[in-house]
């Protein structure tokens, strides 16, 4: 049993009024209120902090099985939990990909032994990740897969898209798009625009990404099967999906952490730190305002990391030699709450933390429901957010093995110091430094 | 009068003011008059070790900074990417700091890859870094020594208007012009087929003029670039024929500009594809003149960054 005493209460949705206690009896939510007592549950005054459901990661490569010098699910359920996240969906492109029903399970079974974060797998659509025939989408729903997608690329062929909404209807688990048209963004390294005129770089355009956002919303529409489409980057993307979801097609999106607070100015300033490649590239400042906006109206269902750590020696190379990918895990939150901060708060609180828990939880096979929200009977998954604290991003420290990050040294405010899994807790900031 | 010289490296002259690069010019005049001596050496980089770091091919540029380099005296070495450690799979991080190790106090570096000088500099943790070019980013010392060619002739840059027609989207040479020439006051309009131009010419702060006839009227230079074949081959024009009849620098195409303008090319040169030879080899022509400032401008950026003493 465990007693918050005094906790700012973000159920995710809104906030309760004042500060309430939460009493948290065998890994689930007992009761919520002012004054609760409980005899024998371990206290712990929050003293106004705020006490919200653990985060919800839809987008997260954890490089295992295959990678494991870059990131397992061990390290990555551990960063996660640092993060404020309790759950965190890992990415199947991986070697072998994750394509199968028993590497569903072994993904599921390697989570559940690190212990930290709860890690759900995405599977693969179609086989080897090869965007030829369709995986096993059945067998992977049954052991107990929550998204399929062949993130890093594209489904293969519009027609395998289509097919693979048909076949999946009926399974309940979502499919992902990575929206990319690669015959226009092939060998590019950076957006098409500003950066690739000034740095030389060979430029990745924004049409590239809308024709894949396209594609998925006109498929989504003609069979009805609800698609998910992830790392929107540019302010035509997300205005896309603004009018689908106006027509009613069932088609939902997530935005990164970077793209909300990086821009490709970060390349050009840098003078090319590799740091800051990435795929979907680090677009103008105008498409991170449209980003913003479509926050602000509802557009965007979900805030993903789209966390993708590498080895040191990988990483460490000339732009265009390096890798795309920016680990995030650790100080998601805190970044965009800087962020947010910094533009004046644009909406409520409450919309921001809602990217976080209910919105990623909405996106989630019915069996997870109960994730994503605070309320008497849920899941005692919960975060302890201190919005006052300020502290500088040292990737060192962290416990992901990604040791190259574009929020080194920066300043961010707002960070988790406690996480709970089912009432068992995952982090808490004190332990940390005392490690 | 002398001003503090304070930069360690030349990556891209972002960061370089105006007055900056005419001190740089100012030196340059006393090294291309060093090159009338009879004895053209001096003992300004007597004890320095600079090493010559190529990656991709390179005649002109390699040389250029070679013969300057020895004229200081500096001792040399030249380090080219195949035969070496480079080509058994060392990474640019490792080059740096074995190069360190070995005492180098100055790198210049030729890369494929953009940013690559960047990259070096932030690695080491005392030698200059000097590029010689880097993917299609930056070539300073070619735009440094393409206004010391204008300069001397022009003596004012100030309002002059440079036309510059070819493969912009892939040039350094002509991202590093556009900056220098910028920066000394010049207005610059680009020209070609527009397959061959950045998407944005306007953060380049340029303009562009599809016609090229229209582009070089009442310029003081025209700039030609090479054109890779390559370029052909990937689709982004039909025919090196076609080229040439819509963009070639032909004499008519000359005569459209400012009566006395020049004509440069910052080498090698593709006789009727860019540049035809009554342009090439006319009075107008200042290419050869490009080839002789480039060594009295590495000079005097060597002198400059490395601290040199003149005797």
């Amino acid at each position: 049993m465990i007693l918050f005493k005094n906790g700012k209460i973000f159920d995710g949705q809104a906030f309760h009024e004042g500060l309430q206690d939460v009493l948290v009896t065998e890994g689930r939510v007992d009761r919520i209120g002012p004054g609760i007592e409980a005899d024998g549950a371990k206290r712990i005054d929050l003293g106004g902090k705020t006490l919200s459901p653990g985060f919800i990661d839809l987008h997260c490569h954890m490089r295992d099985p295959g990678f494991e010098w870059r990131e397992d699910i061990r390290t990555a359920a551990a960063a996660a939990a640092r993060g404020g996240f309790t759950t965190a969906v890992s990415m199947p492109n991986t070697d072998p990909a994750i394509d199968n029903d028993a590497l569903i399970r072994y993904v599921i079974e390697k989570g559940k032994a690190a212990g930290f974060a709860r890690v759900l797998p995405a599977g693969s659509v179609s086989k080897g990740r090869e965007g030829k025939e369709l995986a096993e989408m059945g067998k992977m729903a049954e052991a107990g897969c929550v998204l399929f997608t062949d993130d890093g690329a594209p489904i293969g062929s519009p027609r395998l898209f289509r097919t693979a909404l048909l076949y999946s209807r009926d399974l309940g688990v979502r499919i992902m798009e990575h929206p990319e048209e690669s015959s226009l963004s092939k060998g590019g390294h950076v957006n098409e625009g500003r950066c690739s005129s000034l740095s030389g770089l060979k430029g990745m355009p924004s049409s590239s990404e809308e024709i894949g956002v396209f594609k998925a919303i006109s498929l989504c529409r003609e069979t009805g099967v609800p698609v998910h489409v992830t790392h929107l980057s540019t302010g035509r993307s997300v205005h896309l999906v603004r009018e689908a979801k106006k027509e009613g097609v069932p088609v939902t999106c997530d935005v990164t952490p970077h793209h909300l607070c990086l821009s490709e100015e970060c390349v050009i300033d840098s003078g090319f730190d590799s740091r800051y490649k990435v795929n979907p590239p680090l677009r103008s400042k105008r498409d991170l305002e449209a980003l913003w906006e479509a926050l602000s109206d509802g557009t965007v269902d979900a805030i993903a990391t789209d966390h993708a750590p590498w080895h040191l020696d990988e990483k460490d190379l000339p732009f265009p030699e390096a890798p795309f990918g920016i680990p995030s895990l650790e100080c998601a939150f805190a970044a965009v709450y800087t962020e947010w901060l910094g533009k004046g708060q644009p909406f409520g609180m409450e919309r921001l933390m809602a990217l976080f828990t209910k919105g990623p939880a909405s996106i989630l096979p019915k069996g997870w429901s109960d994730l994503g929200m605070l309320a008497p009977g849920s899941l005692a998954d919960l975060v302890v957010i201190d919005t006052d604290i300020e502290d500088v991003v040292s990737v060192s420290s962290w416990r992901s093995k990604a040791r190259i990050s574009a929020w080194e040294g920066k300043s961010l405010k707002g960070w988790p110091v406690m996480v709970f899994v089912e009432g068992k807790p995952v982090y808490s900031q004190q332990g940390e430094k005392t490690k | 009068m002398r001003m503090e010289w304070k930069h360690r490296h030349v990556l891209d002259l972002k960061d370089w003011t105006r007055e900056e690069i005419l001190l740089l010019l100012d030196q340059a005049k006393n090294m291309d008059d060093l090159m009338d001596r009879p004895i053209k050496k001096v003992p300004a980089l007597r004890g320095k070790l600079v090493v010559n770091l190529f990656f991709e091919a390179s005649t002109r540029t390699r040389v250029s900074f070679e013969l300057a380099e020895k004229m200081l005296s500096a001792d040399v070495v030249n380090w080219s990417a195949s035969g070496s450690s480079v080509g058994k799979g060392e990474t640019l991080r490792d080059t740096a700091w074995t190069l360190e190790a070995m005492g180098a106090d100055a790198v210049v570096i030729r890369h494929g890859s953009v940013g690559s000088a960047h990259y070096l500099a932030k690695k080491l943790h005392r030698a200059s870094v000097f590029n010689g070019g880097d993917g299609a980013y930056s070539h300073p010392t070619q735009a440094l020594l393409d206004a010391y060619t204008a300069w001397k002739h022009f003596k004012n840059l100030e309002g002059r208007k440079i036309s510059i027609i070819g493969d912009i989207l892939h040039s350094r040479v002509a991202r590093s012009d556009i900056r220098v020439f910028r920066e000394l006051g010049c207005e610059i309009v680009l020209s070609g087929p527009e397959t061959l131009m950045p998407l944005d010419v306007k953060a380049l702060g340029v303009s562009y003029e599809p016609d090229p006839r229209k582009a070089v009227s009442g310029s003081d230079i025209v700039y030609l670039l090479r054109i890779q074949r390559e370029r052909q081959e990937e689709g982004l024009f039909p025919s090196l024929d076609e080229y040439y009849l819509r963009f070639g620098a032909d004499l008519d195409l000359v005569m459209h500009a400012k009566q006395e303008a020049l004509v440069m090319h910052p080498g090698p040169i593709n006789r009727r594809v860019e540049i035809d030879s009554s342009v090439a080899d006319g009075a107008q022509s200042r290419i050869l003149q490009q080839v002789r400032s480039g060594v009295a401008v590495r000079m005097a950026l060597l002198y400059l960054c490395l601290g040199g003493v003149m005797a």
